[in-house]
């Protein structure tokens, strides 16, 4: 066996081995000799650096000997021995180590024994973390929050509660405190009805990355937040009410697309927004009840809220469905184009596939196809054509126009689909090439791989990078300093469109718009 | 927990550019970022991997900071400020990637990190591999400020 004997007057080779072996057969006689070349190193780094491996995996032989570190005069010892206790879960360690969370006051030292508790979990752990809720060491008081959690305790809510409405402070609200965001997951993990009620409120946060952290807990909650989401949609704000939209489309759960439609019926959705979230929503989660709603959204005028219908009815067409659309289509009525053009811009092939099948309704939807400028629609609707095979198809294919060559790129950027095929309409109409990107980091990457863009068009509240982040990442970019950016929103808060404006954007336009109104704005913009 | 991975960065840093470069940091409030570029003038960066996790650390240094650490480091000696600033801020960065992981290793926590890369190049974006929250961490020093920031998944 091993000795470590005479060990400081070894060479370096017989050194690591006697170390080697000692941390392979753990051996608990050499611990007290370890403890001595610990506290006293022989001055080699890589011989102490192994010094200290070895003797961890030693200590995790020897519960009794950690618990009795814990007391050592040597901070150094003592601190290896709390992470120890951690590290192998000592149990025993628990009680010593409480006792030094109460009576320690220096933050790193604080930090590893509060690290050893969370990994030890002791049976009412919780109440010594919910002492440094609010801590001024912010990873101190982040741990704490995020054991809260671990805990679910009930009794740490009213500072959770209170960190998350802190941030809502007007100097606050441009950076996400890590403490914010501990906050919300540990609300969500606790996820007792006042605390999910408290999340709910607060969707509309004014910070907009905790606004994304509360939307992505309350997803990833699931089928538990939907109660909490139904009084929103009759009483909250319009921006709550799309949130609230957008969170139960993304759980996608029967009782959710219950809820929307019931708000529909009572009517509770009457601004064009709030029903534009709603029918994304229901066409994402696609249930009987929601497409019925869905078709009969297809009587909306509003082009915008057409599209979200027709993408929503594209992802479920049945028999029914395509049956009501065609007699709509046929109807003859002022919507009929406008659902056409719907089903062209969303580039619902599928549903177009089986439109066409009634000659009549197949007609209609060749014109509306015929007016399109975006050659890739052309091109996909061609192919489509051509796959149905018959004589008619096959004509119709043939006949369909060459869009102009766009000699403009525009880029758009928006994280609905909806609203994507929304711009690619309009920016081809006026003779651009779209390039489309879901969120400001994708947008981004364009720029990066050397597009340039005439104009830029972008959504503000968008997940990964939202659109004041790009705005400014853009004027920073070569070639891009004095572009055109215009800026769609929703948001009421005038505080975030100086942020915006602030950063560069040129021109903002609010949602609902009607397409004419934004190709006016770009005109305008462009000097054309 | 990304807090206790956190920590033995943050005194790393401190630590290994108040030695080397003489230089005290102080350390500012922790946020979340929204998405995962950093920007800087100077970074340098390193892949971390082991115990099942995967992440990446980046320091980002606006150029008054870097080119202070580099003028205390060397002196007069300063021969092409460019290589120099590359150099220093690839061995600070290096030095504090093995410090902290040394102080992780002792919790049992082994990671292997990769040599550190810079990037150089004004207000210059690069994007880390992670699907979670980025931590991010501002330091201000006389000279200029930096930002660690690091993504576990």
């Amino acid at each position: 066996m091993a000795t470590l004997e005479g060990f400081r007057s070894k060479d370096f080779l017989d050194q690591i081995t006697i170390l080697n072996d000692i941390a392979g057969s753990k051996d608990p006689l050499a611990l007290s000799g370890l403890i001595d070349l610990f506290e006293n190193p022989t001055g080699d780094t890589g011989v102490d650096y192994m010094v200290v491996g070895v003797l961890n995996s030693v200590l995790g032989t020897s519960e009794s000997a950690v618990v009795q570190g814990l007391g050592s005069n040597s901070q150094r010892f003592r601190t290896l021995c709390i992470r120890t206790a951690g590290e192998y879960a000592f149990a025993s360690a628990a009680a010593p180590l409480i006792g030094m969370a109460g009576s320690e006051t220096d933050p790193d030292l604080l930090i590893e024994i509060l690290a050893a508790l969370a990994k030890i979990r002791p049976a009412g752990g919780n109440a010594v973390f919910r002492a440094f809720l609010n801590h001024e060491d912010h990873l101190l008081a982040a741990m704490a929050m995020e054991m809260a959690g671990v805990y679910a305790d009930a009794a740490a809510l009213p500072a959770l509660q209170a960190a998350l409405s802190a941030a809502e402070a007007s100097e606050n609200f441009e950076h996400c405190d890590i403490t914010t965001w501990k906050a919300i997951d540990s609300l969500a993990a606790i996820a007792t009805p006042e605390s999910l009620r408290f999340l709910v409120e607060n969707v509309h946060h004014k910070n907009p990355t905790a606004r994304r952290i509360i939307t992505d807990a309350l997803v990833r909650l699931g089928e538990t937040v939907l109660p909490y989401l139904d009084p929103v949609y009759s009483t909250g704000s319009t921006d709550d009410r799309i949130l609230a939209c957008n969170i139960a489309g993304f759980i996608g759960q029967r009782k959710g697309a219950d809820a929307l439609v019931r708000a529909f019926d009572a009517g509770h959705f009457t601004d064009p927004n709030v029903r534009y979230a709603a029918f994304e929503a229901l066409g994402r989660i696609g249930t009987l009840k929601g497409l019925v709603c869905l078709v009969d959204g297809l009587e909306e005028n509003d082009e915008l809220i057409l599209m979200a219908v027709v993408v929503g009815l594209e992802r479920h067409a049945a028999p029914g469905v395509l049956k009501t659309i065609s007699e709509r289509i046929s109807a003859g009525t002022e919507n009929s184009p406008r659902i056409c053009r719907a089903i062209i811009a969303a580039r619902a092939l599928r549903l177009f596939q089986e439109l066409y099948k009634d000659e009549l309704v197949g007609d209609h939807l060749i014109d509306a196809l015929r007016q399109s400028q975006d050659q890739d629609i052309l091109d996909a609707f061609a192919q489509r054509l051509v796959e149905i095979g018959s004589d008619r198809s096959q004509a119709d294919a043939a006949n369909l126009p060459r869009a102009r060559v766009a000699t403009r790129k525009a880029l758009a950027v928006d994280d609905s689909k909806s609203m994507l095929a929304l711009y690619r309409r309009i920016l081809t109409d006026l003779g651009f090439e779209p390039l489309l990107a879901a969120n400001g980091q994708e947008a981004y990457a364009y720029v990066e791989n050397g597009e340039f863009a005439d104009v830029v068009i972008t959504d503000m509240n968008m997940p990964i990078m939202d659109g004041v982040e790009l705005v400014s990442k853009l004027r920073g970019s070569l070639g891009y300093d004095e572009v055109p950016i215009i800026m769609v929103t929703t948001e009421s808060e005038n505080s975030q469109r100086d942020v915006a404006a602030k950063v560069g954007v040129n021109a903002f336009i609010t949602k609902p718009f009607k397409p004419g109104a934004i190709k006016a704005l770009m005109r305008d913009l462009l000097g054309d | 927990m990304d807090v206790e991975l956190a920590k033995p960065f943050v005194k790393a840093a401190m630590d290994v550019i108040g030695t080397m470069a003489f230089i005290t940091p102080r350390a500012g409030k922790p946020f979340v970022k929204k998405n995962s570029i950093a920007t800087g003038d100077v970074t340098g960066l390193v892949g971390l991997t082991g115990d099942g996790k995967r992440g990446s650390v980046s320091i980002s240094f606006q150029k008054g900071c870097a080119v202070a650490m580099v003028k205390n480091m060397l002196g007069d000696d300063i021969q092409d400020i460019l290589q120099d600033v590359k150099d220093a801020v690839g061995e600070i960065t290096n030095m504090i990637s093995g410090q902290a992981r040394a102080g992780l290793a002792e919790k049992g926590l082994v990671l292997q990190g990769s040599t550190p890369t810079v990037i150089m190049g004004d207000n210059h974006s690069i994007t880390h591999i992670a699907k979670s929250p980025i931590m991010a961490i501002p330091f201000e020093t006389d000279a200029g400020n930096f930002t660690i920031e690091f993504c576990f998944e």
